[in-house]
């Protein structure tokens, strides 16, 4: 570690050499009136430039130190104490800490002579505004989204919960981009367990850069090659206020919108904010329903599969006759046919994130045309598949979060393969393989399927319906002791 | 890692041993329906109509099929069905599905010169048969010219017989039904009988048309001994226990005019008279009567009239089932299941007497009682004037 060296030229020097090749760092260097040199740095686009020329250069300059004072112990000392009228100021004594400081946005005033020098910190960069999440919009309920700015962010929490018990531990994370990463919990609420586990993994995380919370959530799974994701991330500050008050632990990164909460379940992706915004009666509606269509969007074209081609004696016998009037010319197996199907429709998702908003219009014309009706005049694929593998594709999307339904999709082709080729009996060892898996899973010592398994009864009653706010369920329960 | 890996090398593996078997619809010949005929020396004629899905208008695919034909019918003559069958199966392309078929179409003359019981050892033994088909006995004709009409509002006449039965209200009359009437020893089974018939359609267009015309019923080897026709065999239903509802029309007392109801929730309950004598029995048959038409000077507004009309209406129907009852009991053929009562009544009488229950039954004294609630007079009172 080097220390500020009481010669000017050589600190001028240090840092001139380090921000080398670094056009936007501003050197200034001037003279009081008794010609003490100063020397000050900061970056440019990410301080407040007025208030560099107005509160420090003009007053230093013009009007410099009070006349009749002989020269002080420490310059430093006296510019931070009577002199700078800024608030977020100190005084570092390590070139190395003066670096990192002017890299965040700070003001570094050196002075010639003294062994330490002034950090003001005043930041001031263009951020995005709040705005409306967009991938989990609700109908009812808070508009505002978290932003890139880590600062804005727990000040949207703050705001929500007004209790100095929410805890904001920051860690610096990312060896390049020392990314601000803030431990957000509710003191009491939280389980010291799920706590220290995250702290301990948080530490341990060795990345050149966080370019999103996506980084870290990867470092914290406890099993990682799994489908189905153990932390979920949200943009909505009231779903993370709502999980603080729950007892979950929130991770919020610099830099990006989206906030980790753990530990998760199950059924935690499959239900949505609107859940607890909208009458109690109408939501049991839209629940089952969700959890229907999310059964659909997996289990769909395997059930089709297998029962088409292995069990058509399970088929009502008019609706039997009409699948196969419309597979008599079929070219493929209905198998292959399914596999066509879901790898176009998947294609054509994927080209629909990924192409430019004036394009999108296009891809849904020509998936249409192309895939609606000229496959099926062409003959090439049957109209009951397309029926099957739309209907398969719009329940993914009841799933209120995206990243929520994407091992739905993954499975739909694991099912639908072992279907093709052992039936019922395939589809069945596949749910079997499934559970399986999802029972052994954990997320920081929550298992995965609670509370279903193991049952909890009172839990339980937020899964399917969820009781008015009056009556005191499982969730709420921990905010009852205290 | 390594355990995932095994599992995809595992699952890749099945299918690439050939562990597959399935058969794409394009590959399946639905049998829609059955006909059985008699061939000659103890020999079967199995007949099977058969869609042609190209042929059809389902409901993925727009377009009538105009002229051509929507089915085929193919037979084959062997000792037993399976053998007909396999016979039937080297005809065609496409692997026989029996699973969907709606109607057993079993001529009246296989009926008196074959042992049905053995015919229907295929339907309980094979798990492919649904059990849900309709058997029907097809009266004065081969049952294969019933496969052949061709129906003017359905794509089949399996189709049309299934729904002609079920509009009908003639919902129990399945194989299932029949293979268990016909094992158990207390019940003969009752089969609906069709009967070709010309119908004049439109303009000088005939066409000939299967048409429901009353109940067959057998006798323990499954014979037939009696044809009932449309309106007793209804009443023969009724008092089965498998009627559902039915229309009824009776004349008034001095013959002026007639009144004419709908019944609804047909039941029926046996009871034994006389403290535990098995030869006298009392058939009790309850339903709801709603007035729909009244042709007498009666008004309906006036509360004696209505209690009359509910006596009267009684004693009539309570006197068309007691004769409908005699003359099936006089032919020996309990279609009814007074033996599966007293087989639970009085289990130690029927053991020495289920032998020739049939006889017994000639000689058993039935009682049938009607109770009949008459719901609803309608909306309005006396006759329009």
């Amino acid at each position: 570690m080097t220390s500020i060296n009481r010669s000017i030229e050589a600190n001028e020097a240090y840092i001139k050499e380090r921000f080398q090749q670094c056009s936007d760092v501003v050197f200034r260097s001037f003279a009081l009136k008794d010609e003490t040199l100063l020397f000050i740095v900061y970056l440019d686009g990410m301080v407040r430039l007025q208030t560099v020329e107005e509160n420090v250069l003009k007053p230093l300059i013009f009007i410099g130190l009070p006349q009749g004072l002989d020269r002080m112990q420490s310059l430093v000392e006296t510019f931070r104490r009577k002199w700078l009228p800024l608030t977020n100021i100190r005084t570092d004594e390590s070139l190395e800490d003066l670096v990192n400081h002017i890299l965040q946005g700070g003001l570094a005033i050196l002075v010639d002579g003294e062994d330490s020098a002034l950090i003001a910190q005043i930041q001031d960069f263009e951020t995005r505004s709040i705005q409306e999440p967009r991938k989990e919009s609700t109908m009812r309920g808070s508009k505002e989204g978290f932003v890139e700015n880590i600062r804005t962010n727990t000040s949207l929490l703050r705001r929500r919960i007004v209790h100095p018990d929410l805890k904001m531990e920051s860690y610096k994370i990312g060896t390049y981009t020392q990314t601000e990463v803030v431990l957000a919990y509710m003191k009491g609420i939280a389980d010291e367990k799920v706590l220290s586990e995250v702290r301990e993994k948080l530490s341990k995380i060795a990345l050149d850069g966080v370019i999103d919370s996506a980084y870290i959530e990867e470092w914290l799974e406890n099993n990682s090659f799994s489908i189905f994701s153990q932390i979920q991330n949200t943009e909505r500050p009231d779903i993370v206020t709502a999980s603080l008050l729950e007892g979950k632990v929130t991770l919020l990164t610099d830099g990006t919108p989206f906030a980790l909460l753990l530990p998760v379940t199950f059924w935690s992706g499959l239900q949505s904010a609107d859940d607890y915004f909208e009458r109690f009666v109408f939501v049991m509606l839209t629940r089952m329903v969700r959890y229907l269509m999310t059964f659909i969007s997996f289990a769909f074209p395997a059930l089709y599969v297998a029962l088409s081609t292995f069990h058509p004696e399970m088929i009502p016998s008019y609706l039997m006759v009409g699948i196969a009037t419309a597979r008599e010319n079929s070219p493929f197996p209905t198998v292959i046919e399914v596999f066509i199907m879901m790898v176009i429709f998947d294609g054509l998702q994927e080209a629909g994130v990924h192409l430019p908003n004036q394009l999108g219009p296009i891809v849904s014309i020509i998936g249409a045309l192309v895939i609606g009706q000229a496959a099926v005049e062409a003959g090439i694929i049957s109209t009951p598949i397309i029926i099957v593998i739309s209907l398969t594709g719009v329940a993914a999307y009841t799933i209120p979060r995206y990243s929520a339904s994407l091992p739905f999709r993954l499975i739909r082709y694991f099912l639908t393969f072992i279907s093709g080729f052992l039936g019922f009996v395939g589809f069945a060892y596949g749910l079997i393989f499934l559970l399986i898996h999802l029972v052994m899973l954990e997320s920081f010592g929550t298992p995965y399927l609670s509370p279903i398994a193991p049952f909890d009864g009172k839990r339980i009653r937020d899964l399917f319906i969820r009781y008015p706010f009056w009556i005191k369920n499982g969730r709420n329960k921990k905010r009852g002791q205290r | 890692m390594r355990i995932l890996l095994t599992y995809i090398f595992v699952l890749l593996l099945l299918p690439a041993a050939g562990c597959t078997d399935f058969v794409e619809p394009n590959q399946l010949a639905f049998v829609m329906g059955t006909a059985i005929d008699y061939a000659g020396d103890g020999s079967i004629e199995v007949n099977f109509q058969i869609v042609i899905p190209s042929q059809m208008s389902g409901p993925f695919k727009g377009g009538s099929s105009g002229d051509s034909d929507n089915f085929v019918v193919l037979s084959a003559v062997g000792r037993d069905i399976f053998e007909a069958s396999q016979k039937i199966q080297k005809k065609t392309s496409r692997r026989l599905m029996t699973n969907h078929r709606i109607v057993i179409a079993i001529s009246e003359e296989f009926f008196n010169k074959n042992d049905v019981s053995k015919l229907f050892d295929k339907l309980g033994r094979d798990p492919a048969n649904n059990l849900r088909d309709v058997i029907i006995l097809v009266k004065g004709s081969k049952a294969k010219d019933f496969l052949m009409l061709k129906h003017p509002m359905e794509h089949l006449s399996s189709i049309a017989a299934g729904k002609e039965l079920l509009i009908n209200d003639m919902k129990s009359f399945s194989s299932r039904e029949f293979i268990l009437d016909s094992v158990s020893e207390g019940t003969r089974p009752l089969v609906p009988v069709m009967q070709i018939e010309k119908i004049r359609l439109s303009g000088n267009k005939t066409k000939q048309i299967a048409v429901v015309s009353g109940f067959a019923v057998l006798n323990k080897k499954l014979k037939v001994q009696d044809i009932l026709d449309n309106s007793e065999g209804s009443a023969a239903a009724w008092m089965a226990g498998k009627g559902s509802a039915d229309g009824i029309t009776i004349p008034w007392k001095d013959g002026s005019g007639t009144l004419s109801f709908r019944l609804t929730h047909p039941e029926r309950r046996i009871r034994s008279v006389r403290g535990n004598d098995p030869k006298h029995l009392i058939l009790t048959v309850k339903a709801q009567a709603y007035l729909l038409e009244n042709k007498t000077p009666l008004d309906m507004y006036n509360v004696e009239d209505v209690v009359e009309v509910q006596k009267y209406m009684n004693e009539q129907i309570q006197k068309e089932l007691q004769q409908t009852m005699d003359r099936v009991r006089q032919r020996g053929s309990d279609v009814f299941g007074f033996g599966e009562y007293l087989h639970r009544k009085h289990p130690y009488w029927w053991k020495s007497q289920k032998n020739d229950w049939d006889e017994t039954f000639k000689e058993t004294d039935v009682m049938v009682k009607a109770d009949i609630l008459l719901r609803s007079v309608g909306a309005s009172g006396s006759q329009l004037k």
